[in-house]
C-alpha cells in the first residue's frame, strides 16, 4: 500500500514524517507520544502509564486535551498539536503565564506530572477564561500526581486564570 | 506495539468492505481509547494485521434532532455529547452518562460507537501479557471462567451464565433507558437492533464485518425527568461498580411512565419491568422507590464477592428516582 | 538566637523549577547514550518453578536482538538481605519474576524476542501466606533460609541491630494493668507506592572493572556502594536524571542496574532498562504484609503499663531492606508509646509473590497500621480520649528507647504537646470527638466520624553525609553533594542554608550534578534526614570553605582572619572602623584569581532526635453505599525552623499519595491466591485519589528551635503518610459505630460491617 507522508504541526513548526520500515521511519504503530519523544526529540511530554490512565502525556490536538499515549501519529496527518515545549515565546524565552504562576506556587515536588497538567490547564483557559474552582478541578481529574501536588497546583491555576471573577458553586 | 497495518477508509461501505476481504484480520479503530490499550497490553490471543480508522470518514460525528428523536453518528465523541444543548435539553441522561466517562482527555478522544464496542473489563480478560502471560477464559474462547470462583467483586449479578463480566459501558445504559435503536451496517445492507439486544454474554450482536452506523434515540415521552448516576470507588477516572439510569413521567402526582436501567451488574445494562410496573399509577413517595428499588434487585444472584453491589444498586435506584422527582442531581 | 534570615523560610523558587514546567528538567528516559539498546523481561508465568531447560535459540536468530542471557549465562552478582538474588536463577519465585533477559536495539524487537523464548517449567508448590508460610510442610523458597524465615540482623545499621522490643518484666506489667485488650489486626493490602516515573537504569561498561548506570535513583551515591558490593567489588560511576518520584522505592535500584549491565556486558554497548507502568505494578516495590496479634495493657489513666505480641512481616519473595525497617519500625513504636515492658516478636517471611521493599513510611506505617486498631481496643474498653493518650505517650526529652542500632537513646527533642493542642485546635477535636464508636453527626444515611494517628522517627539524624563547598574567585560557590532530585527540594533548600551561611544572593550558588564521580559520600535523602543530616553536612562544608577564604585574605589584608567577615561577594573588617562602607576587597582578591577553596563537611549519624506528625482525620461515611468520604485532615508538627514553606506543605499533603492515607480507603493491590497473580496491575484498577476528591486539608507547623544545627530544623519526608492509615481506621469506626480492623475499608467491607451485604 502506498504511504503518503504525514505531516504534523508541532508547536507552530512543520514536520514531514515518511512512513515505512527504515530506521527513523514512521511506523503505524507509532503513538503521538512516542513520535513526539523519541523522532522529535520533544521530550517535555512525559510517559507514566502509557495507556490513558494518568494524563502525563497530555498534549494539545487542534487545542483540545488528549492523550498522545493513544494516539497513532499516523492519524494525525495535517494536524496542530502543542506541546509543552511549544508554550514559551520562541523569541523571547518568555513563560506562559500558567508556567509562571505553577514555579510561583512551587506546584511540583517530582515535576513528572507537570507537563501534562499544565496542558490541561493551557486547554481550560482556552476555552473558559474564568473557571469556577470545580471546573479546574474536572479538567484536572485525569491527572495523577504521586507527590499530592494538587493543593499548590490549585493555587497555581486560580492564580493565573486569565479573567477572575469564577465563583465556585 | 506489534505491527499492524494502518488503513484509512472513507466511506462506511468501504470500511465494511475492507473488513469483509480481510477475513476476521482487520480491525476498527474510532477514537482508539479502548483498543490501543488492548493492543499494547497483548491481553488476546489473537492480534489484527490491519487497524481500519474510520475516523477518516467525513461527518459521522453529527448529534441531528429530528421529527422522531435524536440521531447521532458513531464518531460522536463523549465530551461532544456531554455537552450538547440538543442531548442535554431531552436526552439528560445520556449527557450525564457521557460526561461520566473517564477523564476529559478520554472524552476527547472517545466516540460513542467505541463506548458501545468496547472490550469488558473483568480484570482476568485484562491481564497484562508482560506479566508471565495473559490469561485465557471462556470468552477468550479457551478454558473455563476465572472470575467466578475467583475475585469476582466488581461481576455481573445477573443473567450471567458462563462468562460473568459485567457491562462496562456508562453510554450503553442511558441509550437502553431511552430506547434507542442501534443501526448496523454490514456487507449484506443495514439492519437495526434495539440496544436491548445488541450486548450478548459473551459479546455483542455485530457480526464478523459489521459496524455500527449510526444510534437512533426516539423522543422521550412529553414531560419526562430522567437522571443518570454512577456509583465508583473514586470520583473520575474511574469505570461503575454500578450505574443506574431512570425516567419517570408524573401525571398530577401519579407515575404514568416509569423506566429504570442499571449499568455493570450483567453482559448489557438490564431494565427491570417488574419494578417499574410496580412504580406506574403510584405517587412516588421515598417508601414507593426503595420497594421498588429491592423489587428490582430481587432476581440477583450474587458471587462469592459482588454481593455488596445489591445494597448499592438498591440505593442508586431510588436516588435516581428522587433526584428525577427533584429534578436535580446527586453525585451518586 | 538567629537574626534575620535572607533565605531560609523565605519563598525562593526552586532552582529547577524553570526546567520542570518547560519541559526540559531531564528524567531518566529522557537520557539518549549514543549506541543505546533497549532491555525487556521474559517473566514468569508461575509464582514457584524450577527452569528444567530454556532455549533462545529462535529469539537470538531476530534481527536487531543483540543478546538474550539466561541463568546459565549471566555473571555471579549478589545482593538483597543476607545477599541471596541473583541477576537471573533456575528457579523462579513469583508470577513476573526473570525467567530471561533481552537486549535489542529497539523496545519492539526486545518485545517480539521474548515471545520467541521457549522456556520448560517444573512447577513447585507455592506459599502466600504468612502463617501458611511458617508452617513445618510449607514449600520452602530457599534452602539457606529454612521455615522461610529471613534472619532479622542489618548489619549495616551495626552489629546489634534491633530485631524486636524486648525490656522490662511483660508479667508484671500485664498483672499490673487495669485494662487488657488483646486482638490481631493485618494491613496486608500491599498498597503501591507507585511515582508516576516508572524505575530506570541504563548502564554502560566503561572498561572491564568500570561501570558507569545513570539511574531515576533518589540516592545515586548510595546505588554506587550497593552495586560495589554486589558485583564483585568493580568501579561504579552512578549518576542521577531528575527522579519522577521516589518515596524510597528507587534507592535500592540494584536489580535493574543488574539486569541493564549484565546485557550492557554482553552486547559491549549501553543498555536502558526502564519498567513499564505494568511491571512496575507487578514485578517492583510493594509495601510490607504486616500483621500483629497480641495484647496491651494499660492504666485507668492511659499509661501503658505492657505490650506483648508477634509481628508477622511478608517481603514477598525477597528481602533487600525489610530487616532495616523492622528494626525502625521497633523503633518508632516505642517513640508513640511510652512503656517500660516490651515484647514484640518480629518474623520475617518469604512467601511467592513480588517483593516488598524500602518504602516511605518504612516499617513504622506498617507496624502501626496493625497494632493500633488493638491498642484502640484498650482506649475503647477505657474510654480513653486517643488525643490524651498520645500527648502523654509521645516521646518526651529525657525519654529513651532502642533504636535501629539496638542502642539505647535518650531523647534531646522538644517536648511535640504544643503542636498536638495546635492541630486539635484547629481541626476542632474537642468537640468532634463524641467517645469510641460513636458517630460526631449524623444526617440521614451520611455519618461523619473523626481519627487521629501520631507518629515520630529518630532517623532525621540517620547515615553519614558528606559535602564540599568550593568558592569561586567570582564569588560563586558550588555544592557537592551526591543528592538527587526527586521532589523534595532538597538540592535547592542546600542552596538556601549556603547562601544563609556565606551572606550571598542564592543565585551564585549551584549544585554539581548527582554524579558520585564528582561528589563525596552520601548516604541520600532518605528518610526524613535530608534537613537535619544532608544539610549538617553542607553548612559546615560551606563554614569551613568560609574560614579558608577569611584566613586567605586575612594576609592580603594584613588582620587576623576573626575579624573578617563576608557578605554579597565582598570581604571587609567587622565592626568600628569597618563594616561594609569600609575597605573591602572582593573574594577574588581575597583568593586570587586563579584559585579556589574547598570546604569539607561531614554528619555523623544521631539517634537522640525525633520529628514528628499527627494527624487528624474527618469522614463521612454513606451508610447505603459503603462510600468514604475524606472530609478534612489537619497535618500537626514542628519542624524547628521552615527551610522552605511550599516544599514542606507539599510534604505534608503527600500523606495522600505513596500508599498513605488512602491504603485505608481504596489502595490495595488485589492478589488471586488461585494463580499467584496480582488482578490490578493498572491504574484504573488500582485506585489513587484524584482531584475531585481532595479533602479541605490545613497544615499547622510549629517553629520551636531544635538542637540540631545552626538553623535548628528537622525533616518529616518519611513520617508524613506513616500515622494515616489507622487514623482513617479510627475516623470510619466512630462513624458507623462498628469497630473496623481491615484495611482498605472498601464499599463491600463497610456494608457487611452494617450487615447489608
Ligand atoms: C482511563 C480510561 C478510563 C475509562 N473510563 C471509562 C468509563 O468510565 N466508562 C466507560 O464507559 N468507558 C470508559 N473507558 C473505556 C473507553 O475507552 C471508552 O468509553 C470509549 O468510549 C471507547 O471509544 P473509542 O472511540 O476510543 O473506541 P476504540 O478504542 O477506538 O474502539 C473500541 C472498540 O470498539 C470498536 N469500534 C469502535 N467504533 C466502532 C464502530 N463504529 N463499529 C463497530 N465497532 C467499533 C473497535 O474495533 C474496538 O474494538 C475508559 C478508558 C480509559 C482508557
Ligand atoms: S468473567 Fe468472563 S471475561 Fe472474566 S474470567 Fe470469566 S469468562 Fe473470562
Ligand atoms: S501516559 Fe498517557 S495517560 Fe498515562
Ligand atoms: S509532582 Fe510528582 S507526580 Fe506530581
Amino acid at each position: 500500500m502506498s504511504e503518503h507522508p504525514v505531516t504534523l504541526v508541532v508547536n507552530n513548526r512543520r514536520y514531514d514524517l515518511e512512513v515505512g520500515g527504515r530506521p527513523g521511519d514512521l511506523q503505524p504503530t507509532h503513538t503521538l507520544s512516542y513520535t513526539l519523544r523519541e523522532t522529535l526529540g520533544l521530550t517535555g511530554t512525559k510517559i507514566g502509564c502509557d495507556k490513558g490512565e494518568c494524563g502525563a502525556c497530555t498534549v494539545l490536538l487542534e487545542g483540545e486535551p488528549v492523550l498522545s499515549c493513544l494516539i497513532l501519529t499516523v492519524e494525525c496527518h495535517g494536524k496542530k498539536i502543542t506541546t509543552i515545549e511549544g508554550l514559551e515565546d520562541p523569541q523571547t524565552g518568555k513563560l506562559d503565564p500558567i508556567q509562571q504562576s505553577f514555579i510561583d506556587s512551587g506546584a511540583f515536588q517530582c515535576g513528572f506530572c507537570t507537563p501534562g497538567m499544565i496542558m490541561s490547564v493551557k486547554a481550560l483557559f482556552a476555552g473558559n477564561p474564568s473557571p469556577t474552582g470545580q471546573e479546574i478541578r474536572e479538567a484536572l481529574s485525569g491527572h495523577y500526581c504521586r507527590c499530592m501536588s494538587h493543593y499548590h497546583v490549585l493555587e497555581a491555576v486560580a492564580g493565573s486564570v486569565p479573567k477572575a471573577g469564577g465563583t465556585d458553586e | 506495539m506489534r505491527s499492524f497495518q494502518h488503513i484509512n477508509v472513507f466511506t462506511l461501505e468501504e470500511a465494511v468492505s475492507v473488513l469483509k476481504d480481510s477475513g476476521g484480520k482487520a480491525q476498527v479503530i474510532a477514537g482508539g481509547t479502548d483498543i490501543i490499550g488492548v493492543l499494547k497490553e497483548q491481553i488476546l490471543p489473537d492480534y489484527p494485521e490491519i487497524l481500519l480508522n474510520i475516523k477518516a470518514i467525513p461527518d459521522l460525528d453529527y448529534i441531528k434532532k429530528d421529527h422522531e428523536g435524536l440521531r447521532i453518528g458513531p464518531l460522536a465523541k463523549l465530551a461532544g455529547l456531554a455537552k450538547s444543548p440538543a442531548v442535554r435539553e431531552k436526552y439528560g441522561a445520556l449527557a450525564q452518562a457521557a460526561r461520566s466517562v473517564g477523564s476529559p482527555q478520554i472524552r476527547n478522544m472517545a466516540t460513542i460507537g467505541g463506548n458501545l464496542c468496547q472490550e469488558t473489563r473483568c480484570w482476568y480478560y485484562r491481564y497484562p501479557h508482560s506479566i508471565g502471560g495473559r490469561l485465557l477464559c471462556l470468552r477468550k474462547g479457551s478454558g473455563s471462567c476465572l472470575a467466578v470462583n475467583g475475585d469476582n467483586r466488581y461481576h455481573a449479578l445477573f443473567d450471567a451464565r458462563r462468562c460473568f463480566a459485567a457491562c462496562p459501558s456508562d453510554v450503553a445504559v442511558a441509550l437502553l433507558l431511552l430506547g434507542a435503536e442501534i443501526n448496523i451496517l454490514g456487507i449484506g445492507g443495514k439492519r437495526t437492533v434495539y440496544l436491548q439486544d445488541f450486548f450478548h454474554p459473551l459479546g455483542n450482536a455485530l457480526e464478523p464485518g459489521e459496524i455500527i452506523g449510526g444510534i437512533h434515540i426516539p423522543t422521550p415521552p412529553v414531560g419526562a425527568k430522567q437522571q443518570f448516576l454512577k456509583f465508583t470507588l473514586r470520583k473520575p477516572i474511574d469505570f461503575a461498580v454500578v450505574s443506574a439510569a431512570a425516567l419517570i413521567v408524573l401525571d398530577g402526582g401519579i407515575c404514568t411512565e416509569a423506566r429504570i436501567a442499571l449499568g455493570a451488574v450483567a453482559p448489557g445494562p438490564r431494565r427491570f419491568p417488574e419494578a417499574e410496573n410496580f412504580l406506574k399509577g403510584k405517587r412516588l413517595e421515598t417508601n414507593v422507590l426503595e420497594k421498588a428499588a429491592g423489587i428490582a434487585l430481587e432476581g440477583a444472584k450474587p458471587l462469592s464477592k459482588n454481593g455488596y453491589k445489591i445494597e448499592i444498586a438498591k440505593t442508586l435506584i431510588s436516588r435516581a428516582l428522587s433526584a428525577c422527582l427533584e429534578n436535580e442531581s446527586f453525585n451518586h | 538566637m538567629n537574626k534575620e534570615n535572607r533565605f531560609i523560610g523565605k519563598k525562593v523558587p526552586r532552582k529547577d523549577a524553570a526546567d520542570l514546567v518547560r519541559g526540559k528538567a531531564q528524567f531518566i528516559d529522557d537520557l539518549k547514550i549514543p549506541g543505546m539498546l533497549h532491555a525487556k523481561i521474559l517473566r514468569s508465568p508461575h509464582a514457584h518453578a524450577r527452569i528444567k531447560k530454556i532455549d533462545t535459540t529462535r529469539a537470538k536468530e531476530l534481527p536487531g536482538v543483540e543478546a538474550v542471557l539466561t541463568y546459565e549465562d549471566t555473571p555471579v552478582w549478589r545482593a538483597g538481605l543476607p545477599s541471596h538474588i541473583g541477576v537471573l536463577s533456575n528457579t523462579v519465585r513469583y508470577v513476573g519474576d526473570a525467567a530471561a533477559l533481552v537486549a535489542a536495539v529497539s523496545d519492539v524487537v526486545a518485545r517480539e524476542a521474548l515471545e520467541l523464548i521457549e522456556v520448560e517449567y517444573e512447577i513447585l508448590p507455592a506459599v502466600y501466606d504468612v502463617l501458611e508460610a511458617l508452617e513445618e510442610d510449607a514449600p520452602q523458597l530457599y534452602e539457606q533460609f529454612p521455615g522461610n524465615r529471613f534472619p532479622l540482623a542489618c548489619p549495616w545499621m551495626g552489629p546489634e541491630s534491633l530485631q524486636g522490643i524486648f525490656m522490662g518484666d511483660v508479667a508484671k506489667g500485664f498483672a499490673e494493668s487495669d485494662i487488657i485488650a488483646e486482638g490481631s489486626c493485618s494491613y496486608e493490602n500491599l498498597p503501591n507506592p507507585l511515582p508516576l516515573e516508572p524505575p530506570g537504569v541504563i548502564a554502560c561498561w566503561e572498561g572491564p572493572e568500570d561501570l558507569t548506570v545513570w539511574a531515576s535513583a533518589q540516592s545515586p551515591y548510595f546505588l554506587k556502594i550497593t552495586l560495589h558490593y554486589a558485583m564483585g567489588r568493580i568501579n561504579v560511576r552512578s549518576i542521577a536524571s531528575h527522579c519522577g518520584g521516589s518515596f524510597g522505592t528507587k534507592v535500592l535500584l540494584w536489580q535493574l542496574a543488574f539486569y541493564a549491565a549484565a546485557l550492557a556486558q554482553a552486547t559491549r554497548q549501553p543498555v536502558k532498562m526502564y519498567y513499564t507502568k505494568t511491571e512496575h505494578f507487578a514485578a517492583y516495590t510493594l509495601r510490607l504484609g504486616s500483621r500483629f496479634r497480641g495484647k496491651v495493657g494499660i492504666k485507668k489513666d492511659g499509661r501503658v503499663m505492657a505490650v506483648e505480641g508477634d509481628w508477622l512481616i511478608n517481603t514477598g519473595y525477597c528481602s533487600d531492606a525489610a530487616q532495616g525497617m523492622v528494626a525502625v519500625g521497633c523503633g518508632e513504636l516505642q517513640l508513640m508509646v511510652r512503656c517500660l515492658n516490651w515484647e514484640i516478636k518480629p518474623q520475617l517471611v518469604c512467601t511467592n509473590r513480588n517483593a516488598s521493599k524500602m518504602v516511605r513510611g518504612y516499617g513504622g506505617q506498617e507496624l502501626e497500621a496493625a497494632f493500633i486498631p488493638v491498642l484502640n481496643m484498650a482506649l475503647e474498653k477505657g474510654n480513653i480520649d486517643p488525643l490524651d493518650f498520645f500527648r502523654e505517650n509521645f516521646v518526651k526529652p529525657g525519654d529513651g528507647y532502642y533504636w535501629r542500632d539496638g542502642n539505647w537513646w535518650v531523647s534531646r527533642g522538644i517536648d511535640y504537646g504544643k503542636a498536638m493542642d495546635r492541630g486539635a485546635e484547629v481541626f476542632g477535636w474537642k468537640e468532634k470527638w463524641k467517645g469510641w464508636l460513636r458517630p460526631t453527626a449524623v444526617d440521614g444515611s451520611l455519618r461523619i466520624g473523626v481519627g487521629i494517628g501520631v507518629h515520630g522517627n529518630a532517623d532525621v539524624g540517620e547515615d553519614v553525609s558528606e559535602a564540599y563547598v568550593r568558592l569561586e574567585p567570582d564569588s560563586t560557590v558550588v555544592i557537592h553533594s551526591c543528592l538527587s532530585e526527586h521532589g523534595t527540594g532538597q538540592r535547592s533548600s542546600l542552596c538556601k542554608m549556603v547562601a544563609e551561611v556565606l551572606k550571598l544572593p542564592i543565585e551564585r550558588i549551584s549544585v554539581a550534578p548527582p554524579d558520585s564521580l564528582v561528589n563525596p559520600y552520601e548516604f541520600g535523602p532518605v528518610g526524613s534526614r535530608g534537613t537535619y543530616a544532608i544539610g549538617s553536612a553542607v553548612i559546615r562544608a560551606a563554614e569551613d570553605a568560609r574560614r579558608r577564604l577569611l584566613e586567605r585574605s586575612a594576609t592580603v589584608l594584613n588582620v587576623s582572619a576573626d575579624d573578617l567577615d563576608t557578605e554579597d561577594g565582598m570581604i571587609f573588617i567587622k565592626g568600628k572602623g569597618g563594616g561594609k562602607s569600609g575597605k573591602k576587597i572582593r573574594w577574588k582578591d581575597g583568593l586570587g584569581f586563579d584559585r579556589t577553596c574547598l570546604g569539607h563537611g561531614y554528619f555523623e549519624p544521631d539517634f537522640s532526635i525525633s520529628n514528628f506528625l499527627m494527624v487528624f482525620v474527618e469522614v463521612g461515611v454513606d451508610t447505603k453505599t459503603g462510600k468514604i468520604d475524606l472530609r478534612r485532615v489537619v497535618a500537626a508538627t514542628d519542624v524547628g525552623k521552615i527551610i522552605d514553606s511550599q516544599s514542606l506543605k507539599n510534604q505534608l499533603h503527600g500523606c495522600l499519595g505513596s500508599a498513605g492515607l488512602d491504603s485505608a480507603i481504596f489502595e490495595e493491590s488485589v492478589f488471586d491466591p488461585k494463580l499467584g497473580r496480582f488482578l490490578n496491575p493498572n491504574m484504573l484498577d488500582y485506585k489513587w485519589r484524584t482531584f475531585m476528591e481532595l479533602p479541605q486539608f490545613d497544615t499547622v507547623i510549629l517553629e520551636t528551635p531544635m538542637d540540631t544545627h545552626s538553623f535548628q530544623s528537622v525533616g518529616v519526608g518519611e513520617i508524613v503518610n506513616a500515622p494515616t492509615p489507622p487514623a482513617v481506621l479510627m475516623a470510619v469506626s466512630n462513624a458507623i459505630g462498628v469497630r473496623l480492623a481491615d484495611y482498605p475499608l472498601t464499599p463491600d467491607k463497610i456494608l457487611r460491617a452494617l450487615g447489608k451485604a
